[in-house]
């Protein structure tokens, strides 16, 4: 009886042990499900953690994914960190895209104060919130590193091709938050130039700025900002609205007969459909990702590869790669620590250096406010042949820059 | 007497108004006067089967602007599958869109017409919310468009380049106009409906069939988006939100018009349309385009109000 009873005994020490070692590591992860950056951030990250789990695990546990839905909405985005925290308990908070939603989140948040890598919110507003967070590791770029990462590289690109001109910049912006926001940042960083500092310095000598009412809110009407802007004749056009402002806004400029040298749109994601029209041709924009990253970055093709055959449909917007990069980030930096505690993770996360499908090295360093910030830069990429190329960073260059901006003639 | 003289003398002094302003501003801001009277009678052409809906059946549609994201949608769906022109395609879309208006109001819409006007509003904004959705489930959130190069031709006048491809809306405008007059005026059935809109309970006593009326009508209402539809599809992002602002326009067009008053509608979008555009073309004022909009809105209507009082 005795005998029996140790071996019970023992069985059960080995079934709870067996048990402790694979309880999964879990991964809470928040993103607007009802916007095509958030699908594909998530499916992303369901791909990494797929083939992490494929591949063992990290410390010998699987991973477990656990999405909630933001809907966009900042009670909705914060209550899903209290229910990750509380009901699902979590390991690890990821994800992210709007930065409302995340202002809403911080709070929460620090209450819990949990390792968490954001992928989303840009504005410095969340930055400023999450001063002294050191739990907090932020990968996208801020608002203000994306302004001054644009003037690095048109100052790259002006050296690389003298013949192309950035001395009168135009920018129509749309009237709401993100376009106002960006007209803002804008002045600013030609406010400091003006004083001999920050990025612009020798950049832009004229600026203009005029807003506009986006398609996305009941406008669509860009004819009167681009006459003004072609009577103006800037070196380069930018506007900042939404992906529902982009092709109108080139048929308008046919229509108008406006093509300036350097045509830039810089929506946070382009329509379905842009790259099929030949208005698409020589627009330039900004983004973190291209699919012809593929080219030059067997991380990016692998990335883009598997997640093709996985989902079926092609990455469309850089939160996809991003939300990969989110998950391996992570792991990278667990099976650095050799463990999940805090303090140890904090500082194997500071020295990963992972390479990312982004096409670059993902390193940690501080910004000006937070001390682990991931990106820093985006790229400046040209739609070439229905195709986003990227132009700059010139170490991951794609296609040569088609400057100046094609007639419109025979389009 | 003497009232009748000043009566006269009002009825050609605004019209008379509104002809020196428009010329004005056709020689200072020409292009705001094309761009407006594009724009204006997009707004016209959307709002008149709005109105339609609400003189005649006395609903108001919070689900129109919906129907016009639903038939671009189908147009563009078309387009994908076979390649047809979107403007061809309209043949197609607004005889479908008839069907689905007919199909939503024998389901819905014939359930609430004694109910309160609340239910009324509550259940047409039901159904927009629920076309919104399924919208989205279906084509996602992402803008879709479709290029044609014809939607951006553009036409000179000695160095004065503006584009044609939105006169169209103006054709459309007064082309449905004139076959619903056509319709209303000159139709035993048309006669029928406008007697409906007049007098649905005389209609009933003389042996109108009331609630075939509102079907057909609300068919029609909803058919005629589907022109709309079309014709937008080669010049605008489509996204499940796309129509929405449509249905605020076209209650204030059809507000300001004056119920029933469908000429009037044709010329409130015009109004508001060069309106809107006029602000539009003023440097570091385009914001106020909407301010605009809406302002000239509540001066027609006090205005209105006034009047009628004092009358």
């Amino acid at each position: 009886m005795k005998k029996f009873l140790a071996i019970t005994l023992v069985l059960a020490l080995v079934v709870l042990g067996v048990a402790a070692k694979v309880k999964p590591i879990k991964l809470g992860a928040v993103l607007p499900l009802g916007d095509i950056t958030g699908r594909q951030a998530a499916n992303a990250m369901k791909l990494a953690v797929k083939e992490i789990n494929a591949a063992g695990g990290v410390l010998g546990r699987p991973l477990e994914l656990i999405i909630v839905d933001d809907e966009m909405n900042p009670s909705k985005g914060a209550a899903a960190i209290d229910k990750l925290a509380t009901i699902d308990k979590v390991d690890f908070f990821i994800g992210g895209m709007s930065s409302g939603v995340h202002l809403a989140q911080i709070p929460i948040l620090k209450k819990y104060q949990k390792i968490t890598v954001w992928i989303g919110a840009a504005s410095h507003l969340c930055e400023k919130a999450l001063a002294g967070a050191d739990w907090y590791f932020h990968l996208h770029p801020w608002d203000y590193q994306q302004g001054a990462g644009y003037a690095i590289g048109w100052k790259q690109i002006l050296e690389k091709y003298p013949q192309v001109k950035f001395d009168r910049v135009f920018l129509a912006y749309e009237e709401g938050a993100f376009g106002t926001a960006s007209y803002k940042a804008y002045l600013a960083m030609l406010e400091q130039a003006k004083q001999g500092e920050g990025p612009y310095v020798g950049l832009v000598k004229e600026f203009k700025g005029e807003s506009f009412k986006s398609a996305a809110f009941g406008g669509g009407d860009y004819r009167a900002v681009l006459r003004l802007a072609k009577e103006w004749n800037p070196d380069a056009f930018i506007w900042a609205g939404y992906d529902a402002d982009a092709l109108p806004m080139m048929a308008q400029a046919k229509e108008i007969g406006f093509a300036p040298p350097i045509f830039i749109g810089a929506p946070p994601g382009w329509p379905a459909d842009f790259g099929k029209s030949p208005l698409s041709e020589g627009v330039v924009l900004y983004g973190m990702w291209a699919p012809s990253l593929n080219k030059v970055s067997p991380v990016a093709e692998h990335f883009y590869n598997a997640y093709v055959k996985e989902f079926g449909e092609e990455p469309a917007t850089y939160f996809a790669p991003l939300g990969y990069t989110n998950v391996y980030f992570l792991v990278e930096g667990i099976k650095k620590a050799g463990t999940l505690e805090k303090e140890a993770l904090i500082k194997a996360l500071e020295q990963v250096e992972y390479e990312s499908p982004l096409g670059e090295t993902l390193k940690i360093a501080p910004s000006a406010v937070i001390k682990h910030q991931g990106f820093t830069t985006q790229k400046i990429l040209q739609w070439q042949n229905g195709k986003q190329e990227v132009i700059w960073p010139f170490e991951v260059q794609t296609a040569e820059f088609i400057y100046p901006f094609p007639k419109w003639e025979g389009r | 007497m003497a009232e009748t003289k000043t009566h006269g003398r009002h009825q050609f002094t605004l019209p008379l108004l509104a002809i020196v302003a428009l010329i004005l501003i056709f020689i200072f801001k020409p292009y705001a006067v094309i761009y407006g009277v594009q724009r204006g009678s997009l707004y016209a052409l959307i709002a008149m089967p709005l109105a339609l809906t609400l003189g005649i059946v006395g609903i108001l549609n919070l689900a129109h602007g919906d129907f016009l994201t639903l038939g671009a949608y189908i147009a563009y769906w078309i387009f994908n599958s076979t390649g047809l022109d979107p403007l061809l395609s309209i043949f197609a879309v607004a005889p479908l869109l008839f069907v689905v208006g007919a199909g939503l109001y024998k389901i819905t819409v014939s359930k609430v017409l004694r109910a309160p006007l609340l239910n009324q509003l509550l259940l047409t904004f039901g159904i927009a919310m629920i076309l919104e959705e399924v919208i989205n489930l279906i084509w996602t959130s992402r803008p879709r468009n479709v290029y044609v190069n014809y939607a951006s031709a553009s036409a000179s006048i000695g160095g004065f380049r503006f584009g044609t491809y939105e006169f169209s809306y103006l054709l459309a405008a007064v082309g449905v106009l004139v076959l619903l007059r056509l319709f209303l005026k000159h139709t035993r059935l048309g006669k029928a409906a406008f007697a409906v809109g007049q007098n649905p309970k005389g209609a009933k006593i003389v042996g109108i069939n009331v609630e075939m009326i509102y079907l057909l009508i609300f068919s029609i209402s909803v058919g005629i988006v589907g022109i709309a539809a079309g014709l937008t599809l080669p010049r605008m992002s489509i996204f499940p939100l796309f129509g929405s602002p449509f249905t605020l326009k076209s209650f204030c067009l059809a507000a300001m018009a004056g119920l029933g008053n469908l000429t009037g509608i044709l010329w409130s979008g015009l109004a508001l349309g060069i309106g809107e555009a006029l602000v539009q073309s003023i440097e570091g004022y385009s914001g106020w385009s909407d301010i605009v909009f809406f302002g000239v809105l509540i001066a027609v209507i006090t205005i209105r109000s006034y009047r009628g009082s004092y009358v």
